[in-house]
């Protein structure tokens, strides 16, 4: 009886459970997305980049991810002074380069992202074919997608023409394809990319002559650590060097501060990032569970009233008052559970199509579908509860004569 | 106990009910009466007389200020909101003026309803329903709503409705009111029927017409019985006086 009074009025139905359905929909993207994000973040994380640690630098009290606003300050000298740290088993610049377009057999893809860096930015096991560049050689190293991105796929032995954005030209050698297309470092953003790296030496051409002779300048760098074990005491020595006697001490412009992190550190950094945004969620949540349950209650007693001489007539048959009770809570309780049930399906639709979007793996925390299922039924509930105890106990004589 | 023996199936003794609303109103002062077992009465009076109260409290949906008023043996005064209802369920079958149907139930939903509050299983409250359906002439209609059906045929709804429990009273209040003549004069036919079959048959009314189908006829004002009129023949229906 309770489903057929809520059939009755489809549309008022499905507008109140809107408020509900919102709440559920907004929580479960929110969460999928979390969850993939931290996926992500900890498959980068773990395995080999445990031992990495990133430099750049940025304004004081910037924000935003690694690398973002740094500006070109260590040096060739720098780099070498920071091999020679005890614990660093090697030390990468990092430094994106301006590419118009890469061309193979007849074929011209736009760049990708193109960075100049030194072979000990990728691990051994990381490349799938070939080897790693060698500096001062005209050789490239592709990521699987970069490579794919040809009719006739670039192999190990192939040349490439790139194009560089001042126009000029240069014939690579493809020495290596790696195992995957996904993120190294955080300076390569996150996700699975086409991505191109060549030797700085001598592609990396942004040069500085004011620390003596000329010589090329990064804005960010990788450092390698002998193992996870060496990260800390080579993040201190780090930066004790680059404080006091580093070029890019020299270099750095005013307001500006190095910045120095582990993945560790990024870790906490997402966790944490993640801890305000489930707080935030939670927040969004709660008002939209309390907007759909006010919404409940109001047609709930809109529902009763209407129905005041149903409610007699009942009574008047030998209806008890858990009986009267019992119909308008559980009819509380499906428009609550119909929000929720429809809110989880939109949010992980919803999910899914963002982790799409922003290319993360699609983790759905299929447990939450029971929560908001559950969340759904308990606010149906309490939103019902006055309305169903003031229709239990209408007196039938008066719910008779109720015009 | 009444001449017969047997328990009358309604009793009033001394009853008297006041309604509270500023000034304290007697709706009935010290009514006595007795309703026996297998009776067609007819409750007779002008609006305001107190023969809503009187209903109300013959169909235990209210209770006296004073007096005692025993409902199939029970004493309806002293029993608890929830025995007066499960009481109200199992004892008294309504027929109301304005039929009160449920408007999103079939007739067969409308007529089992009553059982759904006492546990009776689905099947054979479907059962029992579609027996009275057919009884009353409307076999062929039970997936009706009432919207779909005459006033005629909502009034026989209610009255198989009213019968499905089988209760010891059927008690009707201006079962006709709302209804031409012809189909007020099948439901009057109806209910000389139930009392043919021995049921305790109370119709609350200000028509003499109604009320001229009973055995006897109650007239009330006032809030009080100003007399009690004996009809000797059981007058056929359609018949005029």
């Amino acid at each position: 009886m309770s489903l057929r009074a809520i059939r009755s009025h489809p549309l008022r139905s499905a507008l109140t459970t809107l408020g509900v359905l919102i709440g559920v929909a907004a929580v479960i993207s929110l969460v999928i997305l979390g969850a993939s994000l931290q996926a992500e973040v900890i498959d980068e994380v773990g395995g080999e980049d445990a031992t990495q640690i990133y430099l750049w630098n940025a304004p004081e009290d910037a924000q935003g991810p690694p690398g973002s606003g740094a500006r070109a300050v260590f040096t060739e000298s720098d780099i070498d002074e920071l091999r020679g740290i005890n614990g660093v088993e090697g030390v990468a610049p990092y430094a994106p380069i301006g590419v118009d377009s890469l061309g193979h057999g007849g074929d011209t893809v736009a760049g990708g992202d193109t960075i100049a860096t030194d072979p000990s930015y990728f691990a051994e096991e990381a490349i799938a074919e070939g080897r790693a560049f060698e500096q001062g050689e005209p050789e490239i190293v592709l990521t699987p997608q970069a490579a794919e991105g040809f009719d006739e796929e670039p192999a190990v032995g192939d040349q490439v023409t790139i194009t560089f954005d001042d126009g000029s030209e240069a014939e690579l050698t493809v020495v290596g394809i790696l195992d995957s297309s996904e993120a190294r470092s955080p300076f390569d953003g996150f996700g699975e990319g086409s991505r191109l790296y060549v030797p700085t030496e001598p592609y990396s051409r942004t040069t500085t002559e004011s620390v003596g002779d000329e010589q090329r300048v990064y804005a960010q760098v990788v450092v390698s650590a002998e193992g996870p074990e060496t990260v800390e005491s080579v993040g201190v020595d780090l930066e004790e060097y680059l404080e006091t006697e580093s070029d890019a001490a020299t270099l750095l412009p005013g307001g500006f501060v190095f910045e120095i992190q582990t993945n560790e550190e990024l870790l906490e950094q997402v966790n944490d990032l993640l801890a305000t945004l489930t707080g935030f969620i939670t927040g969004i949540a709660l008002i939209s569970l309390l907007v759909g349950s006010i919404g409940i209650a109001n047609v709930m007693l809109v529902s009763v009233t209407e129905r005041t001489r149903e409610i007699g007539i009942m009574k008047t048959v030998g209806a008890q008052n858990r009986d009267v009770l019992q119909l308008f809570l559980t009819e509380a309780a499906i428009l609550g559970l119909l929000g929720a049930a429809a809110g989880a399906l939109v949010g992980f639709a919803g999910g899914y199509i963002a982790t799409q979007f922003i290319e993360l793996p699609f983790v759905a925390p299929l447990e939450w579908a029971i929560i908001a299922v559950c969340v759904g039924i308990f606010v149906g509930i309490v939103a019902g509860l006055y309305p169903a105890w003031s229709a239990a106990r209408t007196d039938p004589i008066d719910a008779l004569r109720y015009e | 106990m009444d001449a017969t023996g047997e328990e009358p199936a309604v009793v009033l003794d001394g009853v008297t009910k006041t309604y509270r609303l500023g000034e304290p109103i007697d709706a009935l002062s010290s009514v006595s009466l007795s309703v026996p077992n297998g009776s067609y009465t007819a409750i007779m009076g002008p609006s305001g007389s107190g023969k809503s109260t009187l209903m109300n409290l013959v169909g235990c949906l209210d209770r006296p200020t004073d007096g005692r008023v025993l409902v199939d043996g029970r004493d309806v005064g002293a029993l608890s909101e929830r025995d007066r209802t499960a009481l109200r369920g199992r004892t008294v079958g309504f027929v109301f003026q304005t039929f009160n149907l449920m408007p999103r139930l079939s007739a067969l939903e409308n007529v089992s309803l009553p059982l759904v509050f006492q546990g009776v299983s689905r099947r054979k409250r479907r059962e029992r329903a579609g027996e009275l359906l057919s009884r009353v002439g409307l076999g062929e209609r039970t997936d009706h709503r009432p919207n779909q059906l005459s006033g005629g045929q909502r009034q026989r709804v209610a009255i198989a409705r009213a019968l499905v429990a089988d209760p010891a009273i059927v008690l009707a209040d201006e079962p006709t009111g709302n209804l031409d003549t012809g189909t007020g004069d099948e439901v009057l036919e109806l209910f000389c029927e139930l009392h043919g079959e021995g049921r305790t048959i109370v119709v609350v009314t200000h028509e003499r017409d109604v009320a001229e189908h009973a055995e006897r006829i109650v007239h009330v004002l006032d809030g009080e019985i100003e007399g009690i009129e004996t009809l000797g023949a059981h007058r056929p229906v359609g018949t005029e006086t």
